[in-house]
């Protein structure tokens, strides 16, 4: 689970349902693009902007001539469906994006302070 | 317009240009260029960050701006193509010969008739170092990200987020960084640095566990990076101790 490290990127994506995206590392997901193209393969990266990176690809273009593509990135633009596998579960991947994004700006303090204590702290 | 071409045959949208100077993230001399299948010679690739630049020996190429590609691969399936090479596909048209008897390797002439649908151009750059193609894909991916959809309709990016405007106001410059996130930090550690920052993790993580018999082990999972380059281990740590630390940016 990474968190981009750009302010306007953690922004951007924590109002949008890229966030969803982002919490696809490392799944094997398909991606249809706008030229009706599709291309299936391991995510690596996916940021605020949509660019998706994936590697290990089998991409049918839009012709259906199939080749294996060892790493793609599409541009945001161009991606029209991103399939969400079916052993994803939503709304918990959802969950665990925004608490990684909560946890890199609230550090330090500013009146939210830090939440996680130990249960045993002192014996 | 200039009409010769090494490739043999005009390609009119070829120009005489000097490379670029100026932020080239990557440079591929002895690559060959191919337009759907056809070659338009050997020469030089330049990454560059407001461009894709191709530059043949004799000094005529051409360019492609990023927000024209639709995307960029590395190729290595030599049933698709027979040799390993960076795919670029763009939404753009461009200008070839209209001979058909050359042999094309997956029958892209059949997209010359398409020009209904959204114009596609298909670019091979074919290094003699195959080596490099992973060089050549990510300072690619690197470029393509400097230059976001402007016609973004769909999406409401007008982040106002409480955090954008404090930072932006903290920072006094916006997006340029001041301070190094970790992984950038700790590329510009001379030795004697990075044995000093290892010695002081130590202390830390000693004087923290020793007092308090900490169950947690710092692992990676453990670490979160943080743009202010402060490294926070986020296994439980001692209440009250550091509560009155101040941060400092």
């Amino acid at each position: 689970m990474e968190v981009s490290h750009s302010v306007k990127e953690r922004t951007i994506a924590e109002n949008s349902l890229v966030i969803l995206l982002q919490g696809l590392h490392g799944h094997i997901t398909t991606v249809d693009l706008r030229d009706e193209s599709t291309a299936t393969g391991r995510v690596t990266n996916v940021d605020a902007f949509m660019n998706v990176r994936l590697v290990e690809v089998t991409f049918t273009d839009r012709q259906g001539t199939v080749s294996r593509l060892d790493e793609l990135f599409v541009t945001g633009r161009n991606v029209r469906y991103v399939h969400i596998p079916d052993e994803v579960d939503i709304r918990a991947t959802i969950e665990r994006q925004l608490q990684a994004i909560h946890r890199v700006r609230y550090f330090g303090g500013r009146d939210k302070g830090r939440k996680e204590f130990p249960r045993a702290k002192h014996k | 317009m200039v009409e010769e071409g090494g490739g043999g045959g005009a390609m009119s949208f070829l120009k005489r240009f000097p490379p670029p100077a100026e932020g080239v993230r990557h440079q591929q001399p002895d690559t060959e260029a191919v337009l759907a299948g056809r070659t338009l010679g050997a020469g030089t690739l330049y990454i560059a960050e407001s461009r894709l630049s191709w530059l043949e020996n004799s000094g005529v190429g051409f360019s492609l701006d990023y927000p024209t590609i639709s995307l960029h691969a590395v190729s290595r399936d030599l049933n698709a193509y027979p040799w390993e090479h960076l795919y670029v596909m763009v939404n753009a048209k461009f200008e070839e010969e209209e001979s058909k008897e050359a042999p094309m390797a997956e029958g892209e002439e059949e997209e010359d008739s398409d020009d209904d649908v959204e114009p596609i151009a298909e670019f091979r750059f074919v290094p003699s170092d195959k080596s490099a193609l992973e060089a050549m894909f990510s300072a690619m991916c690197e470029c393509q990200a400097l230059h976001p959809d402007p016609d973004d309709e769909d999406s409401d990016n007008d982040y106002e987020g409480e955090e954008y405007d404090v930072e932006a106001h903290e920072l006094e410059q916006g997006d340029i960084p001041t301070f190094y996130t970790y992984e950038e930090g700790l590329s510009h550690l001379t030795a004697e640095g990075q044995a000093t920052l290892e010695r002081l993790e130590g202390m830390l993580a000693q004087s923290v566990s020793s007092q308090y018999n900490m169950a947690g082990v710092r692992t990676e999972d453990s670490i979160r990076e943080f743009e202010d380059g402060m490294e926070v281990d986020i296994a439980p740590v001692v209440a009250g101790q550091f509560e009155d630390a101040e941060v400092d940016h």
